[in-house]
């Protein structure tokens, strides 16, 4: 029985081909973006879910509420750890650890020779020995309860040791040295087996936390302030089977009261417990200090949205072809059914056909997600290739996804089919010549559904990239262009382990000397970061203005006397500022000046802010954007102060890129003078500005696809289903020919139907669309205007699409010769 | 083996009763040859229909094999024509996506016929009818008395109790409708119930008795 179905539904594929042609290909389109987007999904939903206990295990994080500022860490103050250990219950172990910044490594080999050097290592953490029993890593030599026990110990991954000691086994390895910074020296006491499944836990080199306590990094890390937090510090418990979270949180809250200093003023930090899950999608608290930025669960469920789309797209083409077509089937099915088939035989054969297309369709989606993974590189995780393909769980996805698109696709072709009642078919008043079959509403229904996706899906494409335009080339307040700005680092690397820590490092002037000798820049700034950049440090401010104090959290930037020159920013009121090593006197901007009442800003000149002493205002910017247009333009003050100054703004030719790259060559070299051990990284300020818009211009490009997907997908749906009305109606065609019709008349009547489908979905399509991208568009405080324009512009696109794609196949039915119709009867 | 009482048939269309088959009343036992004749439109083929549980009648009561059919719902009669009943159309009716050979095992997979047994009927029957050189061809590769002779194949492979013929020799010329109409005769003989919709007298000759209707209604049986 299964053999003869499948035969029966292989030779109907074949003998359809156009349809199954369309089918196939509109299906595959929808299962090959599924594919793909389900394994982003799977990955990113993969991380830390194996550990043990891992339900049990949560991170405690910080929430500090300012004046009119919430700020969110993932750090806990250092002195919380041992409180914790000895006062709270319900926890069955603590651990803490220190993610630690890049660090210069040598690998003593032996006493003679000079140590291998590794630059700028990252992956490096101070632990103690709970961390390995929490995270479950497999010991290759060494044990989890002795290897970090004293201080000035290290263990290591079985790759990152190999780098250090390749060709040694691991047991080997034990008792060599590394030194950090050239400054201290470790002794390897153990190596871990790298964790194999997907996890944040990256880290590679595990120092002792006893180290920490015997040099300089001790103050670095705040190690006896309760009002310090720092996001290096993390701090993970393991709670007793049955303990709630929240009751943890509320002994926290007795141990900050116990312990904190300044216990006259409110307590404005509060502790949470963070589920191990929610650490790789939580962008209130990050991953890690150095990982990447937490994961959008709202741009996966976009992206599921948009693979379901497709899918649906796909099915609609297979419902309205299959039902179009189910006068051609009807002769088969009445036949059939005096053969003693049943209904239920009848529709499972349907569903075979549409399951033997799905499966066809998804083995060409497995060659096309090649191509989609290698188009969309950049918006795809690294941890997921084409390789990732070939898991047996994408497989299992598969065939669920195949099973469910074919019983969804084929369930009501399959039931209007085997509906059909054999007298009807057999006593040849078959319809298979009349142009109104059962079914032709709801083909209607779902074509305008099809056209009104495709055409929302346009919509939100011109809308995000309208917006993105729109954000890149507003006048943001600043020049942008010909500007290129990097750091120099701003102390010696070894100071993090010296006593004296913060000894600052004055080589960045005798750079700035030098780069003050090449012709090809025009004027150069030693300064804090640029207008606009990622970073931001904000303080809370005072000022008297001459009715009442006023507090509020303000961005705290530095500039030097050529900042605002170079930047081309202009001073509506007062004067620059004068050069200073520290703080002396604040230029505010105009918001900030607004803020304390002052509506016109020459007012504020002269106020001052209390901060360590009274610091005079001295003048007024005009406002402009330091962030993207998501956010509004805050309170801002810059001063003047050398010591704060670690980052070079270089204005060069404008329009003359050719002098730009002689220029950087000029001033790599002079960095490699001042700074022989450091890297030189530049960037240029246009470029820092574009990648704001990173999200929306990768949404951009995934939605312009998304909409060609779906009006391609829709299109051919529409041309399968003018291929069957075409035919259908040959002989009306020949008749009204004969009867004196012109070319002309007969396309337009055989496209008027669908063209009416395509114009239906667009009144449809624009209240959906304005909706959705208003609402899309809250999100910026700077917003593009959705103009009348986007809306026809869509409706048009749709149309002449569909308009193309139906004529031809019309004007091939008008244009033949009627004799060649009316004949076949 | 067919009992037929005050069977009618109409069609409601914007309110009028139209009636294809008014009063009919008539029995076939089984073993004969019977030919329904009339003009066109007079109800032969919807007569055939509803005694092939094809279509139901409007109002009337149908026995087949003791069995009132009127009162079986739809499972159980399409159960009584599966196992009983064979046809066989005027424009043959094969499926056009299966070989001669898939045409003919077709009716015995809708009776899970196990595959051992299901092979040797068709082997059977294709030799029986002499057309084991068709068997891997196409309907479309056969001219059309080799096709109807396969739709006579095909239903009597499940060894029917009655077969129902419309207009069988219709597309058919007249060499290839007499093959075929001896070959009923053959059927009939060795004890199948045969009932045959035709407008040829030659045909219903073939037959032991002539069922005519007019207008709905039976005017000789």
């Amino acid at each position: 029985m299964l053999k003869s179905l499948l035969k029966t539904a292989l030779r109907s594929l074949l003998r359809h081909k156009a349809s199954s042609l369309i089918n196939v290909l509109g299906l595959s389109i929808g299962i090959s973006a599924s594919l793909v987007i389900y394994l982003i999904v799977h990955y990113e939903f993969s991380f830390d879910t194996f550990h043990r206990d891992g339900d049990r295990i949560y991170r405690v994080v910080s929430k500090m509420d300012f004046p009119d500022a919430v700020f969110r860490n993932c750090g806990v103050p250092v002195p919380t750890v041992k409180a914790v250990r000895e006062e709270v219950t319900g926890l069955e172990g603590e651990t803490f650890f220190i993610t630690a910044n890049q660090t210069k490594v040598g690998v003593v080999e032996d006493r003679a020779s000079a140590p291998k050097v590794f630059r700028k290592q990252q992956g490096m953490i101070y632990a103690d020995n709970e961390y390995f029993r929490f995270f479950g890593y497999r010991w290759l030599a060494g044990s989890q309860e002795k290897a970090l026990a004293e201080p000035f110990s290290v263990v290591l991954t079985e790759s990152r040791a190999q780098s250090y000691f390749p060709g040694l086994a691991p047991s080997a390895m034990l008792l060599k040295h590394v030194t950090y910074d050239d400054t201290i020296t470790v002794t390897v006491t153990g190596v871990v087996e790298d964790i194999r499944q997907t996890t944040d836990f990256i880290f590679q080199e595990f120092i002792s936390l006893g180290t920490v306590e015997q040099t300089g990094l001790k103050a670095q890390w705040g190690w006896d302030n309760w009002g310090s937090i720092n996001s290096n510090s993390q701090f993970f418990v393991k709670l007793l089977p049955g303990v709630s979270p929240s009751g943890i949180e509320e002994q926290l809250v007795q141990v900050r009261k116990r312990h904190r200093e300044a216990k006259d003023r409110k307590d404005d930090t509060q502790h949470f417990l963070q589920p191990l899950p929610d650490i790789h999608f939580n962008p209130d608290y990050g991953i890690f200090d150095s990982s990447p930025s937490p994961v959008h669960k709202q741009t996966l469920y976009g992206l599921l949205a948009v693979a379901t789309f497709l899918l649906l797209l796909g099915c609609i083409n297979f419902i309205n072809l299959t039902t179009a077509q189910a006068a051609q089937r009807a002769k088969e099915i009445g036949i059939r059914k005096t053969l003693g088939s049943g209904r239920a035989q009848l529709m499972l054969q349907f569903l075979g056909e549409s399951f033997l297309l799905t499966v066809v369709a998804s083995i060409l989606s497995v060659a096309i997600a090649q191509s989609l993974v290698d188009l969309f590189r950049d918006f795809i995780p690294p941890g997921v290739t084409y390789a990732s393909v070939f898991q047996w769980h994408v497989w299992v996805f598969l065939a669920a996804l195949d099973v469910i698109i074919s019983l969804f696709s084929g369930t009501y072709p399959a039931l209007v089919l085997a509906r059909f009642q054999p007298i009807t078919i057999l006593r040849n008043q078959m319809f298979a010549g009349s142009a109104t079959t059962r079914g032709t509403s709801i083909r209607k229904i779902l074509t305008v559904s099809q056209f009104t996706v495709a055409q929302v899906l346009i919509i939100a494409a011109v809308v995000v990239s309208k917006q993105t335009l729109y954000s890149i080339n507003k006048d943001l307040g600043y020049r942008r262009d010909a500007i290129v700005s990097f750091h120099v680092p701003w102390s010696f690397d070894a100071w993090q382990w010296s006593r004296t820590a913060g000894k600052s490092d004055l080589r960045r002037f005798t750079l700035l000397n030098r780069l003050r000798e090449i012709p090809e820049i025009n004027t150069i700034s030693l300064a804090g970061d640029p207008p606009a950049s990622n970073g931001t440090s904000s303080t809370a401010m005072k000022v008297n203005n001459g009715k009442s104090i006023v507090e509020t959290m303000v961005e705290i930037k530095y500039a030097d006397t050529s900042y605002f020159g170079l930047y081309g920013m202009k001073l509506i009121a007062g004067r620059n500022l004068l050069q200073s090593d520290t703080t002396r006197e604040f230029v505010i901007n105009e918001t900030f000046a607004r803020f304390l009442g002052f509506s016109n800003p020459i007012d504020a000149i002269g106020r001052s802010i209390q901060r360590h002493g009274m610091i005079p205002i001295v003048g007024v910017l005009a406002d402009f954007h330091t962030k993207s247009t998501h956010q509004a333009i805050k309170p801002l003050a810059y001063s003047s102060a050398g010591k704060s100054s670690f980052m070079f703004h270089l204005a060069l030719k404008a329009g003359d890129p050719d002098s730009w790259k002689v220029a950087l060559k000029k001033t790599e070299s002079a960095f490699k003078e001042v700074y022989p051990d450091q890297n030189f990284e530049s960037r240029f300020f246009d470029e820092t500005i574009a990648a704001f818009y990173k999200t929306e211009q990768n949404t951009a490009r995934l939605l312009n696809w998304a909409a060609g997907l779906a009006i391609f997908i829709s299109c051919i749906g529409l041309l399968g289903l003018v291929i069957h009305t075409t035919n259908a109606r040959v002989k009306e065609i020949g008749v009204r020919k004969v009867l004196g019709a012109s070319v002309t008349g007969i396309v337009s009547l055989l496209t008027r139907e669908f063209m009416m489908l395509v114009l239906v979905a667009f009144l449809l399509a624009s209240p959906v669309g304005w909706w959705a991208m208003n609402r899309w568009l809250q999100d910026f405080a700077f917003r593009t205007g959705l103009s009348w324009w986007v809306f026809a512009l869509a409706g048009v696109f749709a149309f002449v699409t569909a308009i193309l794609t139906v004529s031809v196949q019309a004007f091939r039915a008008a244009s033949a010769n009627p004799v060649d119709s009316l004949r076949t009867e | 083996m067919i009992k037929l009482n005050h069977i009618f048939k109409w069609y409601t269309n914007s309110f009028v009763k139209t009636y294809v088959l008014r009063d009919i009343n008539l029995e076939i036992k089984e073993g004969e040859f019977v030919s329904v004749m009339g003009p066109s439109g007079s109800g032969k083929s919807t007569l055939l229909h509803i005694i092939g549980m094809l279509d139901e009648q409007s109002d009337g009561e149908y026995f087949f094999l003791e069995e009132p059919t009127h009162t079986l719902g739809e499972k159980a009669r399409s159960e009584l024509h599966k196992n009983h009943i064979g046809f066989v159309f005027q424009s043959y009716h094969l499926i056009d996506d299966l070989t001669v050979y898939e045409n003919l095992e077709t009716p015995l997979l809708y009776k899970k016929i196990g595959a051992s047994e299901r092979k040797s009927l068709v082997a059977d029957t294709l030799d029986r009818f002499q057309i084991v050189g068709k068997k891997d061809l196409f309907p479309n590769q056969l001219s059309g008395g080799q096709q109807q002779l396969v739709g006579v194949a095909r239903a009597v492979i499940t060894s029917p109790k009655l077969i129902l013929a419309d207009e069988p020799t219709g597309n058919l010329n007249s060499a290839q409708g007499s093959e075929i109409m001896e070959l009923f005769k053959k059927l009939n003989s060795e004890g199948t119930t045969i009932i045959q919709v035709t407008h040829s007298e030659k045909n219903a000759s073939y037959g032991k008795r002539i069922i005519n209707l007019l207008d709905g209604r039976v005017t000789s049986s």
